[in-house]
């Protein structure tokens, strides 16, 4: 008998909701079944904590006297965006002091960055500030330097057009005598190394892979605060390779996602230095999946043995958009090792479980304490096939 | 046989003379320098694994000093600091000897399998390992 969101979110007022992990689901599904499941559990929570590029902190910093039409601006001499209204700044995660080495001297090590501004903004720090105008009318100053932080702006939001990647590459150096500096870490050459980047059973897209109640106006746990899903992220590609499962092979849906940034905390917002790349900032975000029937029960039930991802040659095949080498299970990843092409590989992970884990279960307590509701979608993402009851 | 790290400091006296030669045949210690800076007329250090008789150890130690070398005996050869660690595991992929694993999806070190490559330190985005020259150095204890 499926379920409505209205009478989930009456159970979870009445702290009646019976709440699980996506990891609890697994093993839940696998010994009872998706329909006694269905029955059984009210909500899935699904996590995950990596690395995620396209995020952004979006500023509006206050007006100056006199007033002030922003065109440049830096924090702790990290440059941010300036195209918007007057004092709206965006630092964005990936953004470099003009000073910084780069990769001059390979591979460089990229100290800090618009993640690590973030970061230090979002700890209660204080960053330095220093904005140029070419002054109006209306906006006579040119130049200021100040001491920012949370409390001198007027809002700070975090604005993160891709998040939360349905599935990720596998990345090996299969080709090059040299180390590989990627954006997955360091790949030694002969296949040495082999990184992933994925929450697997946990990760939120992976569990609900049609966006059947992943949608626009999705309430989330993001970065240590709360957070909405706001629309389809950039790349999203609800056409990707799908197993016989229904969920994809390879990298697939993605969330745009946006929060208050005062509510938020450095343990699941933190700035990375990414050797030979560049910055980024890792966040972490937590998503409910309400259990309308058993086809969810189902996909949220999913475990790592049959979840797939793609393992690329990054020293050759993934530069110039090529096939994959092989398939690899998460539960093949999880273990250390995985085979590629008949060789026995070590594997890291760059998404952590352990801080994943621990927002699932955050959000279960939240759910479980009345404080948090499920939502029903304002509007559904590309690609949605969308759930009963909804 | 036993192993000892050490973090040597050279005056800058001692920069032309052969100390770690004389180090290696007079005691009959093994001497696996892990990491140096030696700079002409200035002074410099030496991060390095001994490995002998503990009996010829203790000489050998006697020996640096003597020929007024300073030394650090560290506990560890590595600094991890768990407090800047999420517990992502890329360390684990870089860590031959297995110092660094995962255990129930959290990283854990176990320093007495640490060889002091180093490996680790650029693998780690959130700058959670250090080297313990680096970190003596920061600290001022070097």
């Amino acid at each position: 008998m499926p379920k409505t969101y209205e009478e989930i979110n009456e159970r979870i007022r009445a702290r009646k909701a019976v709440v699980i992990t996506a990891e609890e689901m697994v093993d839940l599904v696998a010994e009872k079944g998706a329909a006694a499941a269905a029955r059984e559990i009210d909500v899935v929570t699904t996590a995950t904590f990596g690395p995620m590029c396209s995020s952004s902190a979006l500023l509006n910093v206050g007006h100056t006297k006199p007033r002030m039409k922003i065109q440049k601006a830096w924090l702790n001499r990290v440059p941010a965006s300036c195209g918007l209204a007057a004092v709206d700044v965006m630092v964005g995660a990936t953004s470099l002091p003009e000073d910084d080495l780069l990769n001059k001297v390979h591979p460089g090590s990229f100290p800090y960055g618009g993640g690590h501004v973030i970061q230090d903004l979002v700890s209660g720090k204080e960053v330095e500030f220093v904005a140029e105008g070419y002054g109006t009318d209306c906006y006579p100053r040119r130049r200021i330097e100040a001491a920012l932080s949370l409390k001198t702006v007027s809002s700070a939001t975090l604005l993160n057009p891709r998040n939360c990647y349905q599935n990720y590459n596998v990345a090996v150096n299969m080709h090059s005598d040299l180390p590989q500096y990627t954006y997955l870490g360091i790949l030694h050459p002969g296949m040495a190394n082999a990184n992933f980047c994925s929450a697997g059973q946990l990760s939120p897209l992976l569990k609900d892979p049609y966006y059947r109640t992943i949608g626009i106006g999705t309430r989330i746990f993001l970065g240590g605060g709360t957070g909405y899903v706001f629309y389809q992220g950039t790349q999203h590609n609800p056409d990707a390779e799908r197993g016989d499962n229904g969920v994809p092979v390879e990298g697939a849906g993605t969330l745009a996602v946006v929060g208050d940034l005062r509510g938020m905390s450095r343990d699941f917002l933190r700035g990375v230095s990414i050797r030979g790349y560049g910055v980024s900032l890792a966040v972490g975000i937590g998503v409910a999946v309400p259990i309308l029937d058993e086809g969810l029960a189902a996909s949220t039930g999913v475990g790592e043995k049959d979840l797939f991802a793609p393992v690329y040659d990054y020293s050759k095949e993934y530069q110039s958009m090529g096939r994959p080498l092989c398939r690899v299970s998460y539960a093949e990843l999880r273990s250390g090792s995985i085979a590629v092409g008949g060789r026995k590989v070590r594997t890291a992970s760059l998404s952590s479980y352990a801080k994943a884990r621990e927002i699932a279960g955050i959000l279960k307590e939240e759910i479980s304490s009345g404080r948090f509701l499920v939502t029903r979608p304002s509007a559904p993402l590309p690609g949605s096939r969308a759930a009963c009851g909804s | 046989m036993i192993q000892k790290s050490v973090i040597f400091h050279f005056p800058p006296e001692l920069y032309d003379k052969p100390v770690i030669s004389g180090l290696i045949r007079n005691c009959e210690v093994e001497v696996n320098i892990l990491e140096a800076y030696i700079s002409p007329q200035q002074a410099g250090h030496m991060f390095a694994i001994l490995q002998g008789e503990e009996g010829r150890i203790d000489d050998a130690l006697r020996y640096m000093e003597g020929m007024g070398v300073s030394m650090v005996l560290p506990v560890r050869n590595l600094v991890w600091d768990e407090t800047k660690c999420v517990h992502c595991g890329a360390c684990v992929g870089q860590c031959r000897p297995r110092a660094f694993r995962m255990e129930s999806s959290r990283v854990v070190f176990d320093s007495a399998r640490c060889v002091a490559c180093n490996l680790c330190i650029p693998s780690c985005s959130y700058g959670a390992i250090e080297s313990i020259s680096s970190h003596l150095k920061r600290k001022g204890e070097i």
